[in-house]
């Protein structure tokens, strides 16, 4: 039943990914439509299979198709697998949703029927990187994946910006596969065979190695610091409902591959945790920092992407550490928490980059400090995104508040089990995440009073109007799936039959209905009911003007300044004089940059050296055909040497 | 749920909501009197929260329904966080109510509403205030979470109740990590409700103000709200420092008798932190803004050294 449910979703995704590549040269509404449609259609069923086989949690192998007795493209569902089938089914459902309406307002006319196929392929390249049951089908769809989002990167490659997003984000995510590759080789190097299997051979340099590898080609797509560039580039200059598919799912797919490697082939050692924990706190914190002082609304989605993903990484970090410390309990609650905290951020995540898009639309650009004053003009929008501000500012009641608790109660209940030395790291690593998550907060109240409070900042703001239905629809799920995942999370883990020391997050919520309903009921018994509108104080100005509110530079500027060692702003001031005793000015000149640091002095030198490497290579292909002639002849001549030294 | 704790709620609402601004009024008094003033009554502040109810409520042409509903969504979480610490009586636990990081995240959800509220009328002063809060409440958080795990760990529990009830009873930890663990909670609480050295609870419209900038807007009955929710989140970790370092006259079981009792100590006990707050912030100057990172830092490494000493002892 399951696996015939799995591959009609995955014939419904063929069939949307070829149906607008048949029709490519009609510029065609219902094109795009039933493509999309096919997109819902299989996301449905994914969403009915993996649910299934969630209560069932049976694993379900199958091959498709085995030329060689080695080589085979076979997939097995387990609970692990249904579960992100499930995130990439929800997310991808909703993203289709929204995208209907808003492809119709994007440039490109027929160009965007292609744009709907790579949509397809790309979600279909998940589902089946995911539901591999070997490394072989594993990296193979990998680099389907790889390729079919850099096609939707680079779909607006008009622009210049775009462009360069796109061959970086290109570079970086071939060098994942790279990394991915070769963990993968060096895995069949000790084990022999293909499959995603527990390792027989003890820990070895070579697992570790494998290991290693296998963790930097996850971290790169999963933007760990310091692999982490490609983000801010690729989202801001993608479409928004592309941006929430890949922020939303496709790091997830790192996140599901990191967790399936650890789980299901390595026994970890205890530093490996150290490593992947030292790595997410790292880019939690940074990335959160980072993201304070963006301005672009979605290069700060994209930093707090790299913030949510270094918190799930400290789950797994977590998980690691006290597997290899034998407490299998706490293990299992952080893992919990890393793989909760996953299906939260898909959700919170792919809302806000939705309804950024929506604000990107409406308004015209994407500086925050253009827009203000939207709460009135977008009513739905603003109330969706608050939905997801509050969600991803991890406060109770809704579903970031609850992984993040299981992380915390994680960290908390550890202190009183591992070794003095690592309760000192853990100790370092929990004041970390509670510094993260308080500057979350601080980020979203920047992005939310920016562009929907206050006053408008700009004609184009000014004359925001609300989007179309299917634009709220979309979004609207995913609010509600932020509510439900975070009000009933105790109630779901207990369906799962994962109990959770989570408090019962229902409870609260009725309290805290009960005493808004309480407060309401004795104010309205006992206090004035007067209301006015009227201008409140205003420092003495006639009338209020956008230009004299608090703009989100100023509202993160105390914060940059603290902040200021990890920013790295240089201040440069160069002044002529047109005497010698430096009294009499002729010119200067001033600037204050930003430093980005890690592209200064870790992407840069590595770019030039790598150019540098090209180029001695490259003087070999000189396109004459006697040297190549001359090469055949070397390489012959080595190889005669070399059998005959050997065989 | 059973009766016993829905009594807990009433209770705890209550004494919390009545007792707060008396603790608040106090604290001016002891100030007044060490500046060498009469000050106000210690009532003052139950006549200002009434005077506000009967004031008419205004709200700005620019805000938007964050203004509207900020003021009961902050009361309603910090009536919440409240229940999570007994003033006088604990009951047995229901549902993980008393779960010490969910206290510490609904006293941010407060936070969080309220810092919008005072961007949402577009004025600079709600938004200065903002971003100060905000800035703050950021760079405190580790220290809050070190001492909450530190506590956690000293009580072998998550659970605030537990750790009144096991500090009641035989089982309380030793004092030394009690006393170090009751210095460290009372920056928090220095911290966390906005008083010198950090914030100046007296100035209104001044460039200092941080807490009061943020409120600015908020006027009548929503006004009332801030202030006594303000009242309220004090009372509530005060008590969370008092019941730890003398849990005496705290009721495990429900008596009528009882419960008086445990009511006037509370009282006494909230009375005399209340006078060392109000001296302490006598004795000090407030703090340039941004020389309180700094001060920040001292603290953390001052909790943070504390606790390695109370865990590896």
């Amino acid at each position: 039943m399951i696996v015939e449910l799995f591959i009609l979703a995955i014939l419904v995704l063929l069939a949307g990914t070829l149906l607008p590549l048949a029709a490519v040269s009609q510029d065609r509404r219902i094109v795009r439509t039933i493509s999309l449609s096919c997109i819902i259609i299989a996301s449905l069923l994914l969403a009915c299979l993996s649910l299934a086989n969630l209560f069932s949690g049976k694993p379900v192998p199958f091959t498709l198709y085995q030329p060689l007795p080695l080589v085979s493209l076979s997939f097995v569902i387990d609970r692990l697998a249904s579960f992100f089938l499930l995130i990439i089914a929800v997310v991808s459902a909703c993203v289709a949703i929204y995208f209907s309406e808003y492809i119709e307002h994007m440039e490109g006319q027929s160009r965007r029927n292609l744009l709907c196929g790579s949509t397809s392929l790309f979600i279909l390249a998940m589902v089946l990187i995911v539901a591999s049951a070997n490394t072989l089908s594993f990296f193979l769809f990998w680099e389907l994946m790889a390729a079919s989002s850099f096609l939707l990167v680079t779909y607006e490659y008009t622009h210049d910006e775009t462009r360069k997003a796109g061959i970086f984000y290109f570079m970086m995510t071939q060098l994942s596969s790279l990394f991915v590759l070769l963990g993968i080789i060096v895995l069949y190097v000790v084990s022999g065979s293909l499959a995603i299997a527990p390792l027989t051979a003890a820990s070895t340099p070579l697992v570790t190695l494998a290991f290693l590898l296998l963790f930097v080609g996850f971290s790169v797509k999963a933007g760990i610091i310091p692999f982490h560039k490609w983000l801010p580039y690729a989202h801001p200059a993608s479409p928004s409902p592309i941006s929430a598919l890949m922020s939303g799912v496709m790091l997830k797919i790192a996140v599901y591959g990191m967790v399936r490697f650890l789980l299901n082939v390595f026994t970890p050692d205890l530093w490996w945790g150290v490593l992947i924990l030292a790595a997410g706190t790292a880019s939690a914190v940074l990335g959160i920092i980072y993201a304070l002082k963006e301005h672009d609304i979605k290069g700060m989605l994209a930093y707090s992407s790299i913030e949510n993903l270094g918190i799930i990484f400290m789950g797994i970090g977590l998980s690691v550490i006290f597997t290899a410390s034998g407490l299998p309990d706490l293990a299992t609650l952080s893992l919990l928490g890393a793989l909760f905290h996953s299906l939260n951020h898909a959700m919170f995540k792919s809302l806000l980059f939705l309804t950024a898009g929506s604000v990107v639309s409406a308004t015209h650009t994407r500086d925050i400090e253009h827009m203000g004053g939207l709460a009135h003009r977008m009513p739905v929008t603003s109330a969706l995104f608050f939905v997801g501000a509050v969600a991803i500012a991890a406060l109770p009641p809704l579903n970031g508040f609850a992984s993040e608790l299981l992380i915390f109660i994680s960290f908390f209940t550890s202190m009183a089990e591992v070794i003095p030395l690592y309760k000192v790291f853990l100790f370092i690593c929990l004041a970390l995440f509670a510094l993260t998550s308080a500057l979350s907060a601080a980020c979203v109240i920047k992005a939310f009073g920016s562009i929907f409070l206050a006053l408008p900042r700009s004609p184009e703001s000014a004359a925001a109007r609300e989007v179309p239905r299917a634009m709220l629809i979309g979004p609207g799920i995913l609010a509600a799936a932020c509510i439900l995942l975070g009000v009933g999370a105790l109630q779901i883990f207990a369906l799962v039959g994962f109990p959770v020391p989570l408090p019962d997050m229902l409870l609260v919520s009725l309290l805290l209905i009960g005493m808004a309903v309480l407060t309401y009921a004795v104010l309205y018994f006992t206090a004035s009911r007067e209301v006015r509108v009227s201008e409140t104080w205003g420092c003495g100005t006639l009338s209020q003007r956008a230009s004299a509110e608090y703009s989100g530079h100023g509202f993160s500027e105390p914060l940059d300044i603290i902040f200021s060692a990890i920013y790295r702003t240089r201040t440069t001031n160069e002044r002529k004089f047109f005497d010698q005793k430096n009294c009499h000015f002729k010119e200067g000149y001033g600037e204050i940059r930003l430093l980005k640091v890690f592209e200064e002095y870790l992407y840069t030198p590595i770019a030039k050296k790598s150019v540098l490497v090209a180029l001695r290579i490259s003087r070999f292909q000189n396109g004459c055909l006697d040297t190549y002639l001359l090469y055949v002849f070397i390489t012959v001549i080595a190889l005669i040497i070399f059998l005959g030294w050997f065989a | 749920m059973n009766l016993d704790f829905l009594l807990y709620l009433a209770i705890n609402t209550l004494v919390v909501i009545a007792v707060s601004p008396l603790f608040v009024s106090l604290i001016k008094k002891i100030k007044a009197r060490t500046q060498g003033r009469q000050g106000p009554t210690v009532f003052q502040t139950y006549y200002t929260l009434i005077k506000l109810l009967k004031k008419e409520v205004i709200y700005s042409p620019n805000s938007s329904r964050i203004m509207r509903v900020t003021p009961l969504v902050t009361m309603a979480a910090i009536l919440v966080a409240a229940l999570f610490v007994p003033l006088v009586f604990v009951p047995e636990p229901v549902g993980g109510i008393g779960n010490i990081i969910l206290f510490l995240y609904l006293l941010a959800l407060a936070r969080f509403f309220m810092a919008l509220a005072g961007l949402d009328a577009g004025s600079s002063f709600g938004g200065m205030g903002s971003s100060r809060e905000m800035s703050i409440s950021s760079i405190i958080e580790p220290t809050t979470i070190i001492v909450f795990a530190a506590l956690a760990f000293v009580f072998k529990t998550l659970n605030i109740f537990d750790m009144f009830t096991l500090n009641a009873s035989t089982g309380s930890p030793s004092p030394s990590t009690l006393i170090l663990i009751g210095i460290s909670l009372f920056i928090i609480i220095i911290v966390e409700t906005s008083r010198i050295p950090v914030d100046n609870p007296e100035t209104h419209l001044e460039l200092t103000m941080i807490h009061e900038g943020m409120i600015l807007e908020q006027s009548g009955r929503n006004l009332a709200l801030m202030e006594l929710s303000a009242a309220v989140k004090m009372t509530v970790l005060m008590a969370l420092l008092i019941n730890l370092i003398v849990p005496f006259g705290l009721m495990t079981t429900l008596t009528l008798a009882g419960l008086l009792i445990a009511i006037v100590v509370f009282v006494v006990k909230g009375s005399i932190l209340a006078g060392i707050i109000g001296l302490f912030e006598s004795s000090m100057a407030k703090k340039r803004f941004f020389q309180l990172p700094s001060l920040f830092a001292m603290a953390f490494f001052f909790s943070t050294l504390i606790i390695i000493i109370a865990v590896f002892s």
